[in-house]
């Protein structure tokens, strides 16, 4: 006997909880070896996210974003790690064409930074993609090679022909008062409208996959490719797209990073953030609402962890903890929904009796 | 003059390429029991900062040695509990444990060292023990002796496979488990074994960059070297030959790619220089032909008791 | 006279079902005793028990009067059980000695003695006449070879009851003769045999009592001299059966598709050798064949799926050898593709989304171009649910809750459905019971009915010759001859099958 809530069994509900309750358990474990204290750390943790709301939310931006092309991969029946790399690309354009290009209004100057960092970022995407959906060539190998790839080209351009004004801080030039996004909220922390971005890409994407026949289409080929190819769908034709959009959607985020929160590139960047939107995507299971609630707990984790690292003196590293944890019980996630299962169904009996 | 730059290409492609070859042959288990490893570079930068630590607070390389490899085969087990045991996703494991293994031990090291790199450890570049042997021994003590180990370990892995029953039933478990299993072998147990072996090796490994090449962990330092070793399985067929043969021409553009730096002979920027190993494997799985008769079985094979 | 094995009051439950419901199975020494019921029915759930890959929830076994409890496949084989099973057990790029001595290697140590397991076949095969090449990989020899490797595996494991699992599906009629000399053979040797198969001609020729299973009980042991193929097929399926449809007098009309000189190489292998055939409308066209004799690759031709080398496929006067896949099903053609789980149905996805599959581009199901129309998808699957008898908890269920048979509805259903002038069906009653084969040779024949043709791949021979107007013969990529159904034999399409024999009535 199974417990349903509106045809979701309540196993499948509990085991994101349990898992990132597991994982919050396990870094503790990490915290306590080094002789700090959890609760401390966790207690600045959270003082650092709520004394700073609205840089969270600028932070749950690029996150939510990854998450989104992550979830596509997942509907199309693909992995998309390359993220990473992508969005550094998108950063590193739209940075360039931030900084280096003046005498254009704001309306055109911040829409040509965005689209600039999505085209690099589905640029990027493009060798990767033909590899696999031309030669079957494989695909997660491969990313892991140009995210590698990526990184060096980064600092290669960051140390190099697009240096900042000063050479002990490894970053670009400054982007021009145009190139910033303008802001909701001005003031000592500001919130600037990329948020209405995630808004309405997730609103974008969760209509093209349930209500339109190409969403339909992509559905299809992620359950089975080789039933889509006899139903007559062109398979390789969403793989590309999906991957490609996944390029540009992580490009879009970096341009976002750039132009709304730091206005400047830095060198040695690598905030993970195409990482962040794996455990994301898988514990929401591609539900829009579920990846925007997840990125903004993933965007407080990272806001948060600054101030824990000053007051608690545990290194930020600990979020790259966290997600890996999180990734790995990922990874066992049938088996989590097993034990849950088994623990509901147990309960009961020794309920009834 | 032309003569000793080969000379000097050969010695430290050699130097190059025992991390390389150590962990594919680890990985070469792996694969052919029929487990992808995406954690590859997470076993090898465990080893490495284990190895690291421990010379550290003992001063004794060999203890790191050990511990690097012990690193090495718990982030195996790990992997081995997941994908084999609860069957579950193996890319994504794989991929956890890189970014586990790459947190944690960046953690530790900053937490510890207060810096991105450990201080300078004892090393084992060169075996002196070696130096007694008349006419080659000058030559012979230039290297590590997890370099001799390596060779020690080609060579068994050969012979396993080749030709123990061990080796047969690797092969056979990889490609149909529940053929294996009817006929009375622990499909499981074999599994383990090899997913914890490729651990164990891989963090020996990583024990050899922070020892033997370098003389301290610095937060990194593996960069994909993981995944190489795991393109060179591919191209290798997952045969111990032809996957050293593999790992070799990666050892060769690693050691290319240092000398142009050092010699500084092209006039290009150092990062572009340091990516030619990618760019060479990306080229090796573009072309390398993935029609094979030979093809592992990735599903997960798991028990009923775990039916769900 | 022994009793080889005694199953008493054997049950299996798995979740949610109750496969063996406290069977009772007895085997006499040196029999051949058949065990029979349709898909689905327990009996390969019984026979995996007694080879030790199940642990039965309740009851006991039996070897030769001593009590015997199987925790693994070596336990059983140790009692002296071998199997082989229908999917064979073999790894194709091991050697035959290899995969003959998996599990029981002659060794040294840990050194693998490959000679001496040769030297070992050999000494098998001699003494039981069998004929193989202990050092020739498996993926070169044929599918009748691989059988006999299996027999051979058995037997070097000191086997002395085999149980053999659907054993005919693969083969060709003169294999199939081949296997029951074998069998008599090993029969007088001493071994006793179980044969598992849902074949009539089979059972009634090779066995000598026959066990008949349904819904995982048992119905009943009778001799096989003393019963006929109707009877146990009553047996099996508790009513009598008509399969087959309701065939009514039609007047076959125009060539609706017109297969011509096609020619198709996949890799270094010729699949399809100058094959040319017409279908009729009004007509069923059933092509026959043993596996892999080239019919899926006709089939992914006429589909666009796969394009030809040569050749061309003209369907109602249009040349669509170049049509992509959508275009020739909007154009009328219905496809029920050979595997339903893997080319069929997306199994994650609800039935209703699954009954458009290969048609949502269709206008009907459109709402401004782009967006899903989903009031005629609810119709669409509402009507096929009533009309194909398709056994689910709600339309939105996930297709894969649903058993074989009613997933091979939904297929069926959306095909014939949609296809307005010809179903092309291969294998359509492959793993499905008995009911839901009812049912679908029904709906094909209705389509012949109403002027629309068929064209019919299937393994089963009987099936071919039940439900069609012609008979096209295939052998290894080559059209032997094409038959008039009413006249063709057994023996005649057996002879072609296998290669020999080539005539052309039409």
């Amino acid at each position: 006997m199974r417990i349903k809530i509106r045809g979701i069994s309540l196993a499948n509900i509990m085991t994101p909880f349990v898992i990132i309750a597991a994982a919050m358990l396990i870094t503790s474990a990490l915290i306590m070896t080094t002789g700090a204290n959890p609760l401390n750390a966790y207690y600045h943790l959270l003082t650092g996210v709520f004394s700073n709301i609205i840089d969270t939310i600028n932070r749950t931006v690029p996150i939510a974003f990854t998450a989104f092309a992550v979830a596509l991969g997942i509907k199309v029946g693909l992995f998309n790690i390359g993220l990473e790399s992508q969005f550094l690309m998108g950063s590193l354009a739209s940075a360039a064409a931030g900084a280096y290009i003046t005498g254009l209004p704001s309306a055109m100057h911040v829409p040509l930074c965005l689209i600039v960092g999505m085209l690099s970022g589905m640029l990027y995407a493009l060798p990767v993609t033909a590899m696999f959906v031309g030669k079957g060539a494989n695909l997660l190998v491969l990313q892991l090679l140009f995210n590698s790839i990526g990184t060096l080209i980064c600092t290669y351009f960051i140390a190099g022909p697009f240096a900042g004004e000063n050479p002990a801080v490894a970053a670009m030039p400054r982007i021009q008062a145009t190139a910033q996004l303008p802001n909701l909220i001005n003031g000592p922390n500001k919130l600037s409208i990329s948020i209405l971005f995630v808004i309405l890409v997730a609103f974008a994407i969760w209509f093209y996959l349930n209500k339109t026949t190409g969403g339909y289409q992509l559905r299809a080929v992620g359950d089975n490719a080789d039933a889509a190819r006899y139903a007559g769908i062109n398979v390789k034709k969403y793989h590309f797209w999906v991957l490609l959009a996944g390029g540009g959607l992580a490009g879009f985020a970096g341009a976002l990073d750039v132009t709304g929160n730091f206005y400047r590139m830095y060198g040695n960047y690598s905030p993970g953030y195409g990482f962040d939107g794996i455990p994301i995507a898988m514990l929401a299971n591609g539900n829009p609402l579920g990846m925007v609630i997840g990125a903004i707990v993933f965007g407080a984790l990272r806001v948060g962890s600054v101030n824990m690292q000053a007051k608690a003196g545990v290194s930020v590293e600990i979020v790259k903890v966290i997600q890996g944890v999180l990734i790995m019980l990922i990874s066992a996630q049938h088996f989590v929904r097993f034990l849950v299962g088994k623990y509901i169904k147990n309960s009961e009996r020794s309920g009834k009796a | 003059m032309n003569q000793s730059i080969i000379f000097i290409m050969i010695m430290s492609m050699m130097r190059l390429t025992v991390p390389i070859i150590i962990a594919a042959l680890g990985n070469m288990y792996c694969l052919q029991a029929g487990i992808m490893n995406l954690g590859a570079d997470g076993m090898m930068i465990a080893g490495a900062f284990g190895a690291a630590l421990t010379t550290y607070f003992t001063g004794n390389v060999w203890l790191g040695v050990l511990v690097g490899v012990l690193a090495g085969g718990i982030i195996g087990s790990l992997h081995s509990l997941i994908c084999v045991e609860f069957g579950g996703m193996q890319n994504v494991s794989g991929l956890g444990l890189n970014i586990l293994a790459a947190g944690v031990t960046t953690f530790l090291c900053r937490t510890v060292f207060k810096s991105n790199m450990t201080p300078s450890v004892k090393n084992m570049f060169t075996t002196p023990v070696l130096a007694g042997i008349p006419v080659i021994g000058d030559l012979l003590m230039q290297f590590s002796p997890i370099f001799y180990i390596m060779i020690v370990l080609s060579f068994i892995s050969w012979y396993v496979m080749a030709k123990t029953v061990a080796g047969l039933h690797i092969i056979a478990v990889g490609s149909d488990p529940r053929t294996t299993e009817t006929a009375g072998i622990n499909v499981w147990r074999l599994k383990h074994i090899c997913v914890i072996t490729c651990g164990l090796m891989t963090g020996l490994a990583g024990a050899y960059l922070s020892l033997g090449q370098l003389d301290r962990f610095v937060e990194g330092m593996t960069s994909g070297k993981g995944m190489l070793a795991i393109i060179a399985v591919t191209i290798g067929r997952r045969k111990p030959l032809k996957t050293v043969a593999a790992a070799l021409v990666f050892g060769f553009f690693d050691a290319l790619q240092l000398q142009i730096q050092i010699k500084n002979v092209l006039d290009l920027p150092p990062e572009l220089i340091l990516s030619i190993p990618y760019v060479v494997a990306v080229l090796a799985l573009l072309f390398g032909s993935s029609k094979s008769m030979d093809k592992v079985n990735l599903n997960p094979y798991v028990k009923n008791k775990y039916e769900f | 006279m022994d009793i080889a094995i005694k199953m008493s009051g054997i049950s299996m439950r798995f979740p949610g079902v109750l496969a063996n419901d406290n069977i009772d199975f007895n085997v006499r020494r040196a029999e051949v005793h058949a065990l029979v019921g349709e898909n689905g029915a327990g009996k390969s759930t019984l026979m995996n028990i007694l080879y030790g890959l199940y642990i039965p929830t309740a009851g006991e076994i039996e070897i030769w009067g001593q009590k015997k409890v199987f925790h693994s496949v070596p336990d059983a084989m140790r009692a002296g059980i071998g199997m082989v099973h229908q999917h064979f057990m073999l790894i194709p790029h091991l050697t035959i000695a290899d995969n003959i001595v998996l599990g029981e290697e002659p060794c040294k140590g840990n050194r693998y003695l490959r000679a001496e397991a040769v030297k070992q076949i050999e000494v098998v095969c001699n003494k039981y006449d069998m004929h193989i090449d202990p050092t020739a990989l498996v993926s070169s020899v044929s599918l009748g070879v691989r059988q006999r490797v299996e027999i051979v595996k058995a037997l070097y494991r000191k086997a002395e009851i085999i149980i053999l699992d659907e054993p005919t599906a693969v083969l060709t009629p003169q294999e199939i003769d081949d296997l029951g000399r074998v069998l008599q053979k090993l029969k007088a040797m001493g071994k006793t045999i179980i044969i598992i198969t849902h074949k009539m001609q089979e059972v009634m020729n090779f066995s000598d009592r026959i066990t008949v299973l349904r819904r995982g009980r048992i119905v009943g042991t009778v001799s096989t001299d003393e019963t006929n193929a109707d009877e146990v097929t009553q047996m099996m399926v508790g009513r009598s059966v008509h399969l087959g449809g309701d065939r009514k007098a039609v007047s076959i009309g125009n060539a609706v598709l017109r297969v011509e000189n096609l020619h198709y190489h996949d890799g270094r292998v010729q699949k399809i050798k100058d094959v040319s055939f017409d279908v009729y409308e009004g007509e069923v066209f059933g092509i026959a064949g043993i596996d892999n004799s080239g019919q899926k690759e006709i089939s992914e031709v006429i589909t666009g799926i796969i394009k030809a080398d040569k050749g061309q496929i003209i369907f109602d006067g249009k040349n669509i050898t170049d049509w992509q896949t959508e275009k020739i099903r909007h154009a009328g053609i219905g496809f029920i593709p050979q595997d339903r789980q893997k080319s069929g149905l997306a199994l994650g996805m609800s039935v209703r989304e699954n009954m458009i599959l290969g048609y949502q581009n269709l206008p009907e199901y459109k709402e401004r171009g782009f967006l899903l129309n989903q009031e005629a998808i609810t119709k669409n699957i509402d009507n096929k649910i009533e009309q194909y008898d398709i056994r689910l908890s709600s339309p939105e269920a996930v297709t894969r809750t649903l058993s074989g048979g009613n997933q091979q509805k939904v297929v069926v259903a959306r095909e014939i459905g949609h296809a307005t002038r010809l179903i092309l069906a291969d294998q359509p009653s492959r793993g499905v019971d008995i009911g839901a084969i009812e049912l679908i040779h029904k709906a094909l024949i209705d389509a012949r009915n109403e002027g629309k043709a068929v064209l019919l791949i299937s393994l089963e021979l009987d099936e071919v010759m039940l439900l069609s107007d012609r008979i096209g013969v295939l052998h290894s990529g080559k059209l032997m001859g094409i038959l008039d159904a009413k006249e063709a034999t057994r023996e005649q399409i057996g002879l072609m099958m296998a290669g020999g024999g080539v005539k052309h009535a039409y």
